[in-house]
């Protein structure tokens, strides 16, 4: 049967790629495909020419020319039949099938060897079974695949629409739906005359197509470090952006969710920190666009998603791509056939952990148990403070796409509009996310022109989070408000009413982003395109805000409004041209290109306070009576990119692949002295499943083994202008009765300014066995940044100010990623498929000191409680990783409620500065990742667990609040009852908890109706869970925190508790 | 076939203007000047000089060293932590502190800024060339980055003195010395260039009052900061003449010097400017939270600062420069007339004594009540006030100032006494009502003690203290003992050090 499958594979292998034509935009890949579609089949196809022969010599025939033996009872051969047949390069198995079909006779085909034996009789008549087939990720019909019956080679293929009707023998019991890049399903038929079938991608498939820098590549041909995740894989639940969909699906992919404010997004970390001073957040690109905010595209519009995780891979997009890049793509039009997609859900925020702090209860018995005189304290009040300022909150989701086309174009149109409301009183989020896609093909085929406009508009507003802070403070026997209505307030320090200020005060902050993008591929001769991608983007901010005069943020100006506002153009011009070629067993790509962009911002802002009335809020600036000096300012800056950029592909048989990538970008940012920068690459790969010598390892259907190098850059740290010597205004001078604008030179000048330089060396085995039933990939990585940028100490004078940003210190992330994908069950009522990653990533700071600048720690964080400023959490020091906790240590309390401090760091007595010493570590040994999902018929369940290990949190709000010396004025923890601490709050390693958890990240359960009922083409409910259970040893609200910046590692005490979040939502496809 | 060549070749002949057409990476800038295009004009160059004078701002600020390391000034621990601070405040108090104390950090990066600025601007200025009268603007900046010099050499003595801006080599600590020197000779340079006037135009500005009143203050403390040099009285004298020549002259109401408008007071000689953009903080950081209230405020306080309360005790009762300089006593909430009480449920009143109650550490230091302590009140803080801080301008020398030199010096060189003994009771008779009270002679100590009174919260505690020998003296409740003499010179901060190894510590850190 092998060899049958393979002659499917290959006929199946250009089908989908006819489709892929209707589909994509790439016209490249027919001539890279067919090539290899001819390459990949070993059933070699046999020419005959027979004339009045008999059966016997065709079976000769067919021995001599191919690998079979044929064998046949004699008895069942009539040697008198002639046989006329000529084929023209036709597979055995199909010259069988034309041979035996009038002779009562078929054949069974296996390894080599061909068996006839005699057809069983039909007692009764034929049937006919029709369905439609459909893509179980997106729901679109699948034309093009291939229906079997099973022990039976006569089939049927799917229509454009994915409708297929195929006949079978009253004895036929199964069958097959196979195609290129899905999982093979096996349907018992049942009796039944209609079956519809769902098919799911097969990711493994080698033949998959995944998107790399400026182009695609085949799975297989992948030297690089480069994982892609499709809609199959994508969190479900509430997203709000594309980086949620992949929350701890791609090992070494780190994205924290560092708050439960729904207007933050999260922060993302692939391969660990890599900057001391810009954002070490992976560079984005959308549709082959660079630079493209998160914002820009909906969730539902991403057909996949590629990570390019290590430095050959990555170094295509230069002095931008040293923290990775991630490459979106999206959906487009299908030629001939359109769809109306519908998804909608409805969702419920509850907040899944609170501070724990006194009740009314527990403060009047703590009171009274001490002897404390609480009256004009204690007003009777029973009131949770944190309760009061939270809620239940909703979301509401709606995405509805559109796709057509004629026979040369398609396009698809898609809008998607989320309205999510926080736990929190005063934060919501209203997005708007709109598309149009359109593809035009001309010249024969062979200009391919795409045209996207897409609009994004955002609406929010973020939580106050001063307002967690009053809430820790005020007094659970103080009201809301008075029984007359009025409010309760507090003037006491760090206290408030924060329902006052959630319900009067007033934040409203509008973001968009508008582009248009064409871009247009020509064929000029076979193998040879060129292609050019242009870009106008305009994105605005205006962002308002009111404190009402009455509550605890605006008392203090009576009344302060402000406006921001933003706006910012970009455009982009890029041309490649790409070649193409094989010869014999050699096959070349060859890219070059160019690539232009430039980026104008100018900001805006004016504030004013002491206003009349606070009934016009934010709308009319001019009625404040108390406008100061600074009051309204604006600004500008400007930046451009130029870059020069190639690759080269080359492959050996497909078993040895080479790729080499070469970019040169030159940035204005960057210091006079260092204008340009060269980010090259190489990589290998060896296929050893395809060696002879492998061949006989039948379980194995893939082992490569990839080695890669690379430098690539991050220039996130720099703004415009940051290397020169300017004059900027400095507040005013009094001159004669007036005051007036000073300018001071507003930096210390570096010509020598430049990109970070991180150099990447991975080696990464990906592996494939069973017919892909268990497969996966091992990585190993070492990655080491040059060039760090920071704001460097220097000496005053001769500088103007005491630091300067400067390229000094390395930093080296080792590390280790695994992924193992299997399915458990596979049959085709039932399959269970898990998939589990695993990333180690150790980071080490290797020097912080060049032949200029000397700097042997960097201490840093803020440790601030009440009455314990310029105290600082971390340090920053050489041999140390970024995120290490300084401080001193401490072993507990002793019986008077002191703590317990090691104050003979320094080697004398007494505790000083000099005694802090090396106390935690915020970053994880290990992050990981459990899919398992379920399909049994209609229903799919899938469930999935993120955890991390390793990494200590700082419990700040344990630290600010777990005292009693506050009570009974202002409020504390639980804690503090129990702690017994006698003094001052101090930081030291008391505070710090094993961040280690394992979270239920989400839980989905769907049900797919049988839609030939309905006339859908595909009808599916579903209820998802995020957020369901955490396990932790963590004691305070949640270990999950920002892992952003030097600091890491902290729970501050206007952390946004996060939610639990339950969504009921329906998929309608028609 | 034609028609695709053309496309073709429209296509590749696109690709390659662009690639080879624009490598152009120039900037434009917005926001910012570029240092070779501006600064051509008189209003242009202005703009360039005037930081020298907002600079100044910087210097009240410097309260937080100079006040509290005095023992006129205290910030206690309150209850449950306030202005702990990692134990700045007690070490300013305990004459404690170590190179990395934040608080005197804080002064000597800040004086390194205020000079390395100086070097820029003083570069730029003399290679303008829209300047016609370069010499008086000069001047300005000479006097302004001597003035400077004048702040490091009494509070940390050896500093690198550098006066080129274009050196960039790490520059090496200057003895003090001949930073002391230095500087004199760079005010003698100027005292006769610089500008003259007493006037609008001059306010805020270096003069030549101003000049001399640094002058006065270099040959008043030259056996401090320059005892190889010998007694200076008869120079310091002389300054004080030269300032006493010009048109200044002691305001008659006292509180006139502190009023939101001070800038008309015929007292001032040096002044920084304030606004309500860039108001004083003294007052902020010294009011509790709740004194709002009682003063009709919109203003948050920090319940910082307060005075040391022997020395609030040291005052004659009569002497009407406590109610002035001091909040004292019960906070009344206006809309009930009864005292305001605080969190801690006590009632707000700001007793002379601060008791140190709670926690007590190894060295006597622990955690006073919150509405411990009188509070700064020298400066007008009108009703309603909403701003960071207080507008009135801050007097960096005024009259009184120079008349009590002027009297310090006549005293300490056997000089006449009656003389000095007027100088002093034109200061002293401004703030009793009984003539009575007005000294007959006065001794060093009179002196010593009618500038305690007369300069609450005016930055001159600490060099006073130490010009007559009680800076490192016991504080009663406070501190019980000598303080080790290295304190008479601020440390070095660690960081500085670690940026620059060719500069030194100062002895005994």
């Amino acid at each position: 049967m092998k060899k049958n499958e393979e002659f499917f594979f290959r006929r199946l292998t250009l089908n989908k790629i006819l489709r892929k034509m209707k589909v994509t935009i790439i016209l490249l890949l027919i001539g890279i495909m067919s090539s290899y579609a001819e390459l990949y089949s070993r059933d070699a196809p046999i020419s005959i020419d027979m004339q009045n022969g008999n059966l016997s010599d065709l079976f000769q025939i067919i021995e001599h020319n191919s690998e079979y033996k044929v064998y046949y009872k004699t008895s069942l051969i009539d040697e008198t039949q002639t046989v006329n047949l000529t084929t023209d390069e036709m597979p055995v198995s199909e010259i069988l099938a034309l041979a035996l079909a009038d002779q009562n006779l078929t054949f069974d085909l296996s390894d080599k060897v061909i068996i006839i034996t005699s057809a069983k009789e039909k007692a009764n008549q034929p049937q006919t079974v029709t369905g439609t087939v459909t893509d179980g990720s997106t729901g679109e019909p699948l034309p093009g695949v291939t229906v079997q019956v099973k022990g039976i080679l006569t089939g049927a293929i799917t229509q454009v629409d994915g409708t297929y009707s195929v006949v079978i023998s009253p004895d036929a019991d199964t069958l097959i739906f196979s195609f290129v890049g899905y999982a093979t399903e096996e349907i018992p038929i049942n009796g039944r005359l209609v079956i519809d079938v769902v098919m799911e991608e097969e990711v493994t498939a080698l033949e998959e197509v995944v998107v790399i820098g400026y182009g695609t590549q085949q799975r297989r041909e992948i030297s690089g470090s480069v994982t892609n995740v499709t809609p199959r894989s994508f969190n479900p639940g509430v997203t709000r952006t594309a980086i949620d969909l992949l929350q701890g699906r791609v090992a070494g992919l780190i994205i924290t969710q560092a708050s439960g404010d729904v207007t933050i997004q999260q922060s993302v970390r692939l391969r660990g920190q890599t900057s001391l001073t810009g954002s070490s957040e992976p560079f984005v690109v959308i549709d082959g666009i660079p630079g493209m905010d998160l914002n820009a595209i909906a969730p539902q519009d991403i057909k996949s998603i590629s990570v390019l995780k290590d430095a050959s891979a990555a170094a295509i997009y230069g002095s931008r791509s040293g923290s990775g890049v991630i490459l979106i793509t999206t959906k487009s039009g299908i030629s001939n056939q359109s769809t109306i997609d519908y998804n909608g859900y409805v969702a419920f925020d509850v907040v899944m952990n609170k501070p724990d702090v006194l009740t009314a209860a527990e403060w009047r018995k703590y009171t009274a148990d001490n002897g404390i005189n609480t009256e004009g304290l204690d007003l009777g009040a029973d009131t949770d403070w944190f309760g009061e300022i939270m809620r239940t909150g909703i979301t509401h989701n709606h995405d509805l796409s559109y796709t057509g086309g004629g026979t040369n174009n398609s396009y698809r149109a898609s809008v998607s509009y989320q309205q999510r409301e926080g736990v929190v009183k005063d934060n919501y989020q209203e997005r708007l996310n709109t598309r149009l896609t359109f593809t035009q093909k001309a010249l024969n085929d062979r200009l391919n022109v795409t045209l996207t406009g897409s609009m994004n508009m955002r609406k929010y507003q973020p939580t106050e989070t001063r307002n967690f802070v009053l809430s820790y403070n005020m007094i659970p026997v103080a009201p809301v408000k008075f029984d007359d209505g009025t409010w309760f307030d507090s003037l006491e320090y760090d206290q408030g009413n924060p329902v006052r200020n959630i319900e009067y005060n007033k934040r409203l902050n509008k973001n968009n982003i508008y582009y248009v993008n064409l871009k247009a591929d020509l064929n000029i001769f076979r193998g040879l395109n060129a292609g050019i991608n242009v870009l106008r983007e305009g994105k605005t901010t205006d962002n308002a805000l009111y404190n009402h005069s009455e509550t605890e943020q605006g008392r203090n100006d009576q009344g302060f409004a402000q406006r921001t506002s933003s706006n910012s153009d970009r455009r982009l011009l890029e041309t490649t041209i790409n070649y193409v070629n094989t010869f014999n067993v050699h096959k070349v790509t060859v890219l070059g290109g160019y690539s232009y962009e430039d980026n104008y911002s100018k900001n805006f802002r004016a504030q004013n306070r002491l206003f009349v009335t606070d009934l016009l809020g934010y709308d009319d600036l001019a009625s404040g009576e108390n406008l100061l000096t600074g009051d309204v300012t604006s600004g500008g800056s400007m930046y451009k990119l130029i870059s020069f950029f190639g690759r080269i592909n080359y492959s050996l048989l497909e078993r040895y692949i080479i790729t080499a990538t070469v970019r040169r970008d030159g940035s204005s940012k960057f210091g006079k002295n260092n204008k340009w920068g060269t980010f090259p690459s190489a990589s290998v790969a060896w296929r050893l499943s395809d060696e002879p010598f492998m061949r006989y390892l039948n379980f194995l259907s893939e082992l490569k083994l990839r080695v890669g190098y690379g430098v690539a850059g991050n220039q996130d740290g720099i703004s415009p202008y940051n290397s020169m010597e300017l004059y900027g205004s400095s507040g005013v001078y009094y001159d004669e009765g007036d005051w007036h604008t000073a300018y001071v030179v507003s930096q210390n000048a570096n010509p020598d300014l430049k990109w970070e330089q991180t150099a990447m060396f991975n080696i990464g085995l990906d592996y494939s066995i069973m017919q892909g039933r268990l497969n996966g990939t091992f990585e190993y990585y070492d990655k080491r940044t040059s060039d760090l940028l920071y704001n460097y100490s220097v000496p005053v004078p001769p500088y103007l100010y005491s630091s300067m940003l400067a390229n000094v210190g390395i930093m080296q992330n080792k590390g280790i990623e695994i992924l193992i994908n299997g399915d458990i069950i596979r049959n085709p009522n039932m399959r269970w498929n898990v998939s589990v990653n695993l990333a180690h990533n150790k980071n080490e700071i290797l020097s912080l000191s060049s032949e200029e600048f000397t700097t042997t720690s960097i201490k840093t964080g803020n440790a601030w409680v009440r009455g314990g400023s310029y105290n600082t959490t971390h340090i920053v020091e050489e041999g140390k990783q970024v995120g290490q906790f300084y401080g001193w240590s401490c072993t507990g309390l002793d019986a008077d409620g002191l703590y317990i401090m090691d104050d003979m760091v320094d080697g004398e007595p007494g505790l000083t500065d000099d005694d802090r010493t090396y106390i935690g570590k915020a970053q994880p040994k290990l992050t990981y990742g459990i899919t398992n999902s379920f399909t049994y018929k209609n229903f799919e369940l899938s469930f999935f667990l993120r955890g991390v290990y390793g990494g200590d949190v700082l419990n700040y709000s344990k630290m600010s609040y777990a005292t009693t010396q506050w009570l009974p004025g202002a409020n504390v923890l639980y804690d503090a009852l129990t702690i017994g601490l006698e003094e001052n709050p101090k930081y030291n390693s008391f505070y710090l908890d094993k961040g280690s958890y394992l979270r239920m990240q989400n839980l989905s359960i769907a049900y797919n109706l049988n839609t030939n009922v309905l006339g859908f083409n595909s009808f599916r409910f579903y209820f998802t869970g995020q957020n369901l259970l955490t396990i932790t040893k963590y004691k305070g609200v949640d270990p999950e925190i920002s892992m952003s910046g030097l600091d890491p590692g902290v729970e501050g005490r206007n952390y946004y508790p996060k939610s639990r979040t339950y969504t009921f939502g329906v998929n309608v496809s028609f | 076939m034609k028609n695709l060549n053309k496309y073709m070749n429209l296509f590749i002949g696109l690709s390659l203007l662009f690639a080879l057409g624009c490598t152009d990476l120039d900037e434009e800038i917005f926001d910012e000047l570029s240092v070779e295009e501006y600064g051509k004009t008189d209003k242009e160059i202005n703009s360039l000089i005037g930081p020298i004078w907002s600079d100044l701002r910087q210097y009240p600020d410097y309260y937080s060293t100079l006040e509290v390391s005095s023992d006129m000034s205290v910030t206690p621990t309150r209850k449950g932590g306030d202005w702990w601070d990692g134990g700045a405040y007690k070490e300013m108090r305990l004459h404690t502190w170590t190179p990395s104390n934040s608080r005197t950090r804080r002064v000597y990066r800040d004086l390194s800024s205020r000079i390395s600025r100086c070097n820029q601007i003083l570069f730029m200025v003399e290679n303008s060339e829209g300047i016609e009268d370069k010499e008086p603007v000069i001047a300005q900046i000479r006097a302004a980055r001597a003035f400077w010099y004048y702040v490091f050499v009494d509070n940390y003595g050896n500093v690198p003195l550098v006066t080129d801006f274009t050196d960039v080599s790490l520059p090496s600590t200057t003895p003090r010395k001949e930073v002391y020197e230095w500087v004199l000779s760079e005010l003698n340079d100027i005292k006769d260039v610089i500008r003259d006037d007493v006037s609008s135009s001059s306010y805020g500005k270096f003069t030549k009052g101003a000049v001399y009143s640094i002058l006065a203050k270099m040959y008043l403390n030259a056996m401090v900061w320059n005892p190889d040099g010998g007694p200076k009285w008869q120079e310091c004298i002389d300054a004080c003449d030269e300032v006493l020549n010009l048109p200044y002259s002691l305001v008659t109401n006292w509180k006139d010097n502190f009023i939101v408008k001070n800038e008309g007071s015929p007292e001032a000689i040096l002044s920084v400017v304030y606004s309500l953009t860039s108001p004083w903080g003294i007052v902020r950081a010294s009011l509790h939270y709740l004194d709002k209230i009682a003063l009709e405020l919109n203003m948050n306080a920090s319940n910082g600062i307060s005075a040391q309360p022997s020395y609030v005790k040291s005052f004659d009762p009569d002497d009407k420069r406590i109610g002035w300089s001091f909040l004292i006593g019960p906070m009344i909430d206006p809309a009930t007339g009864n005292t305001i009480i605080t969190a801690h449920n006590r009632p707000l009143i700001h007793t002379i004594d601060i008791t140190m109650v709670y926690a007590f550490d190894a060295e006597g230091w622990g955690q006073t009540e919150q509405e411990d302590g009188v509070r700064c009140f020298k400066w007008e803080i009108p009703k309603g006030l909403s701003a960071r801080g207080v507008e009135s301008d801050v007097f960096i020398f005024r009259l009184a100032d120079i008349y009590l030199m002027k009297a310090e010096a006549i005293v300490r060189s056997g000089g006449d006494n009656l003389e000095a003994t007027a100088l002093v009771n034109a200061i002293r008779e401004r703030a009793f009502d009984d003539p009575a009270k007005l000294y007959t002679s006065v001794t060093l100590n009179d002196i010593y003690m009618e500038r305690r009174f007369e300069f609450a919260w005016e930055l001159m505690g600490r060099q006073d203290q130490i010009r007559f020998g009680t800076f490192l003296d016991p504080i009663p409740d406070w501190k019980p003992y000598v303080s080790n003499d290295r304190c008479l010179l601020f440390p070095i901060p660690t960081d500085v050090l670690d940026a620059n190894s060719n500069l030194d510590q100062n002895p005994g850190y």
